[in-house]
């Protein structure tokens, strides 16, 4: 077969599929396409989209392949849906965010994390099937206990759920934050500016007891 | 007396005009807790989390647990557990210390606070990532898809009204009588709201599923409370919009053949707005 006819193939199946379709799936439709050289066609095919400037790209979603339009056309298509688009709440983010990275896990648990209640939230995330169960913890009460679904995935546009950043990358990226926040007063006295040091916590110590001084004479 | 407390005296407190104290009750409903709270008063006075200095946090705390009281609003009691926490911690801080003990405790405790804090933060910048991306249905679209079942020649799809299914549970409990029967008893608690998910899981599997199958375990054994259970799941998933319940009908219009449930159109299309 053409390579260019199993690319429209390959095309045609995902533009008539409501879901992702996994490499296998695909693979067991196109004769003689083995999964690797299905990734060699589907890269193919977004370079292709990509020079003619098209409104779509193929994504890897959830362990499987999903046509999508690029995030730049979301106002005009916002237009063209019945429903209003979805919106997810702090307090959804964060629950998500405590379930995708500690699964499975206990409401208590998140909570611990949070420090409020989320029986509303994490109700209504297993609702729109973000959250699903994912039985009990054996230990008296049998609590029930919480991950995320597929859905989550799709919904987010990742691949899987090892595409999400590292909780030691967050770790590091609030770091520098840090460090940039502290740097940039640091910058403004001039001639005492002292480069920011490798190891944070040596340079904020001497930094603190100024604004220490400070907060305490506005909070009194 | 803070400022806050003076500026609350001099106007009554809901009155809805863009002034300092409308503005600030704004702000502290965009708290997401007592953590979130602290988090705020640490980055606002550019303090290190691991290096917190409790005894100034605790005032500013309570300060703004003030404003909320004199704004006559809810103080939510994990705002009020925080902050017995760090009025504990500063007390032990502020009294010397009797013995080893007094101190590992006070320590602990404080260093607990911190814990927690560097972990929430930790969660709140990924809550922030997450909502920074691509959201499907938001901010990328994946095509709706063909329909994946076409109905046969001859054969319509009717939705089911509420005597067949009453019929189709009557006859499933007979059946889950008959083999409880046979089987010994196993005392299990089946939630509605675990059948609702099962259900759920079921129809994102395929989108077509039969009602039969969703009456027993994946075992094949069934029982009265899984049967009654998963029935109202069902039922309270139709009323919720979230799926749609078939049968076939015969060419003189009687339904025949199995009740099918199909999951409801447009994934988010239904769903609320927000959660």
């Amino acid at each position: 077969m053409e390579p260019t006819e199993r690319r429209r193939i390959i095309e045609a199946l995902l533009l008539a599929s409501s879901e992702p379709l996994t490499a296998q799936r695909i693979a067991r439709i196109v004769p003689e396409l083995s999964v690797r050289e299905l990734g060699v066609e589907i890269d193919a095919l977004n370079a292709e989209y990509e020079s003619t400037v098209r409104a779509f790209r193929i994504e890897e979603i959830g362990g499987g392949y999903q046509l999508r339009t690029l995030p730049e056309l979301a106002p005009w298509l916002a237009e063209l849906q019945p429903a209003p688009p979805l919106r997810l709440s702090r307090p959804a983010l964060e629950t998500l965010a405590i379930v995708a990275y500690k699964q499975p896990l206990t409401r208590a648990e998140i909570e611990q994390v949070r420090g409020v209640d989320v029986g509303a939230v994490l109700r209504s995330l297993l609702e729109r099937r973000l959250v699903r169960i994912a039985g009990h913890r054996e230990v008296p009460g049998r609590p029930i206990l919480y991950a995320t679904t597929r859905r989550f995935l799709e919904v987010f546009g990742l691949a899987e759920l090892a595409d999400l950043p590292t909780l030691r990358e967050i770790e590091e990226l609030l770091r520098e934050r840090a460090a940039e926040a502290v740097e940039e007063p640091a910058a403004l006295a001039a001639a005492l500016a002292v480069a920011a040091p490798a190891e944070d916590d040596v340079g904020f110590d001497d930094d603190e007891p100024d604004d220490d001084a400070d907060s305490f004479a506005r909070g009194h | 007396m803070s400022s806050a407390d003076a500026e609350a005296q001099s106007a009554p407190a809901f009155e809805p005009i863009a002034d300092g104290r409308s503005a600030c009750q704004v702000r502290l409903t965009l708290f997401e807790g007592p953590l979130d709270l602290l988090l705020h008063l640490i980055r606002e006075n550019e303090l290190e989390i691991t290096d917190l200095p409790i005894a100034q946090v605790a005032t500013q705390y309570l300060e703004y647990l003030d404003v909320l009281r004199e704004l006559h609003l809810d103080v939510a009691a994990e705002y009020l557990v925080m902050a017995a926490t760090l009025a504990w911690i500063k007390s032990r801080m502020l009294l010397p210390v009797d013995d080893e003990t007094g101190e590992a405790e006070e320590i602990d405790s404080r260093a607990e606070l911190i814990a927690r804090l560097l972990e929430y933060q930790r969660f709140k910048e990924v809550a922030e990532q997450l909502g920074r991306r691509p959201l499907l249905g938001r901010d990328v679209f994946a095509p709706p898809g063909v329909e994946l079942e076409p109905p046969a020649e001859g054969e319509r799809e009717i939705e089911v009204g509420l005597l067949e299914l009453v019929e189709a549970l009557r006859r499933t409990l007979r059946q889950a009588r008959a083999s409880e029967a046979a089987h010994e008893v196993v005392t299990e608690t089946v939630t509605v709201r675990e059948r609702m998910v099962a259900v759920i899981d079921a129809l994102e599997q395929s989108e077509v599923v039969e009602l039969d199958a969703l009456l027993r375990e994946p075992d094949g054994r069934s029982s009265l409370s899984l049967v009654v259970a998963t029935f109202l799941a069902i039922l309270e998933l139709a009323r919720t919009a979230a799926l749609r319940i078939y049968q076939s009908i015969d060419p003189s219009g009687a339904p025949r053949g199995p009740i099918r449930l199909r999951r409801a159109g447009a994934d988010l299309a239904g769903a609320p707005a927000s959660v």
